[in-house]
């Protein structure tokens, strides 16, 4: 990271840990949701962004972390414990998933992630003598942190993410990962070992979507199933790391940023249009902009543009 | 558990099963045709089903039609609309990378899930004709069910001989084995994934009409089948026709009696463990090509 960019991210920082001194409630509710996106988002960009495996199911991961980190909340945990624990298990439970699916290779691991989230819905609604199946769960007031701890909290995993995608990035893992998604067959004959990397890459992918599912919780105070792991939430954080520019550091936080602030203003009354419209937004950058809104900078700056390469089959 | 036994529970559950299976063959068929010739996922392709569902409610809601008898309107109208929407979008990722491909149809499927979400609204539809069943033996099957499975064998076997015998279908074969050494031959790879994408909305626009008689549906019915077809060519073999077939009514009879036995929550599940058993033990499916892996 160039010091011009460390100075930006300092300055970002400062601008949003200083503003719950002025802004009202709702708008530190809107930043709040737009740092859960932008931790999600990098999420997303670290496994599917960097290896080119493309998840579907992230937000079975969120949904995880969030039920940890209610039913912790209930037993009387303090809430930092709940969300440190909503990340372990979140990356406890991706270890065996990644191990059986990071097995398949491109469609077939989109396909097998594809289900994921609806599996853990069906199995949330089920098990209900855990999670209360459809009727849900509410925390009661006095269990919670107020919202100012849930701001910084969320603002912190915003920080952490983007920080562990920079430090990944620019180092041999990052390398790596990045050798998998342009050529896997390649990047094993040189002594890559991929089934660690790919692994270790989704088990970080999975902790992060726990500890920000945990503090959803903390922020929301009440779970249910369909709003644990929403398929939206899929559909989100795919779009802003695309609409910013995949396996890249700052293309997620631009892509949360401009599609929350789409989002604000098309807002509540029409969350179909919203949705529809998020879907159209996808389709034009896959076919028009497949590097992202970075991609634009990285040509001005005569660099090469962190587009996908890697062919089909 | 005794009654499970009886063979009358075991054959009507059979029965049942095929039927489901046919229709779900229907809509896998297409989905592995586009798969084959393009090497594309199609993450929309259950939302082209509802695309015909609603199309068939409208049709009975409007003019009364029958939804067999809409077919003759519904598929034309579909084959036009997945060759429009090949020429006009899918065709701009083919050969690009498989994130490329993924992205955009998945796009597309976000897009018909909300337009149809904004038009028709989340309550479930359902198109009531037909009442009353045929009674073979001491089997009951519901008249519904019955012309759905039909249509659906019919249509499915029809685009099968289609791709064999006919010179356009062996084009398309020809494509969907080599597109280099297709194109050396003279054959238009451009208009055979045109036609070929419309025929995969054709036939998952029917199997929504015959859907339509059987099940109530809303948008985002769509989400439950995608994972069930990529169940089916994942057992079946991604890219082979036959083995989708095969899948499908596999699928169909297990999900019967998975419900018999369990619940129907059970029976939605089935589909992903089976799916995930096959990748995890033979990932080129039951007839697949093992170069696809």
């Amino acid at each position: 990271m160039s010091v011009r960019q460390l100075a930006v991210a300092a300055a970002l920082v400062a601008a949003a840990a200083a503003l719950p001194l002025v802004a009202s409630e709702y708008h530190q509710s809107f930043m709040l949701q737009l740092f859960m996106m932008v931790a999600l988002a990098q999420a997303w960009n670290l496994i599917s962004g960097m290896t080119g495996y493309v998840s579907f199911g992230h937000a079975a991961f969120f949904g995880i972390g969030a039920y940890a980190g209610a039913l912790l909340l209930q037993y009387g945990f303090p809430w930092w414990l709940a969300v440190v624990k909503g990340a372990l298990i979140a990356a406890a439970v991706s270890a065996p998933i990644g191990l059986l699916t990071l097995r398949l290779r491109g469609p077939y691991f989109a396909i097998a992630m594809l289900g994921l989230n609806e599996v853990a819905r069906i199995v949330a609604t089920l098990w209900v003598d855990l999670t209360r199946g459809g009727s849900g769960i509410s925390l009661s007031p006095a269990l919670l942190p107020g919202l100012s701890v849930n701001y910084y909290t969320m603002l912190l995993l915003a920080i952490a993410a983007t920080a562990l995608v920079a430090w990944i990035h620019r180092g041999r893992f990052g390398l790596e990962l990045r050798a998998i998604r342009e050529d896997e067959g390649a990047a094993e004959m040189v002594g890559v070992n991929t089934v660690r990397n790919k692994l270790s890459a989704f088990v970080l992918s999975a902790a992060i979507p726990g500890a920000v599912g945990a503090v959803f919780v903390m922020y929301t105070s009440y779970l249910n199933p369909s709003s644990a792991f929403a398929a939206s939430l899929n559909i989100q954080m795919i779009v802003m790391v695309m609409f910013g520019g995949t396996g890249t550091v700052w293309g997620p936080v631009l892509g949360a940023g401009i599609v929350m602030l789409v989002r604000e203003f098309l807002w509540a009354q029409f969350p179909a249009l919203h949705l529809a419209l998020l879907g159209a937004m996808l389709l034009v950058v896959v076919l028009f902009l497949p590097g992202g809104v970075m991609s634009v900078f990285a040509r001005r700056k005569r660099m090469r543009p962190e587009v996908i390469t890697r062919e089909s089959r | 558990m005794q009654e499970l036994l009886d063979p009358v529970v075991l054959g009507q559950l059979l029965i049942g099963g095929l039927l489901a299976g046919a229709l779900y063959a229907l809509l896998a068929c297409g989905l592995n045709l586009v798969f084959g010739v393009m090497r594309i996922i199609n993450i929309a392709h259950a939302d082209l089903m509802l695309v015909g569902a609603f199309a068939a409610w409208v049709l009975f809601a409007t003019l009364g039609l029958n939804p067999v008898v809409a077919l003759a309107l519904v598929v034309p109208a579909a084959f036009l609309f997945g060759y429009g929407l090949q020429a006009v979008l899918i065709e701009r990722v083919v050969g690009r990378p498989l994130l490329a491909s993924l992205l955009a149809t998945y796009g597309v499927s976000i897009l018909l899930v909300n337009l149809g979400l904004l038009i028709f609204g989340s309550d479930y539809k359902s198109v009531p004709v037909w009442q009353g069943s045929f009674v073979v033996g001491e089997f009951v099957i519901p008249k519904p069910r019955a012309a759905a499975g039909a249509v659906a064998v019919a249509l499915a076997l029809g685009v099968y001989f289609f791709l064999e015998r006919t010179r356009l279908g062996k084009a398309m074969r020809a494509v969907s084995e080599h597109p280099h050494v297709a194109t050396i031959c003279g054959i238009d790879t451009r208009r055979i994934r045109m036609i070929a994408f419309g025929l995969a909305a054709a036939m998952a626009a029917a199997a929504g009409a015959m859907l339509s008689m059987i099940y109530s549906f809303s948008p985002l019915t769509s989400a439950d089948f995608i994972q069930k077809c990529f169940a089916i060519i994942i057992i079946g073999g991604m890219g082979n026709f036959l083995g989708a077939l095969y899948g499908g009514l596999l699928l169909g009879v297990v999900e019967a009696y998975v419900g018999g036995v369990l619940t129907t929550q059970w029976a939605e599940a089935v589909a992903y463990l089976l799916l995930v058993l096959v990748l995890l033990v033979r990932p080129t499916g039951l007839r697949g090509a093992a170069d696809v892996r």
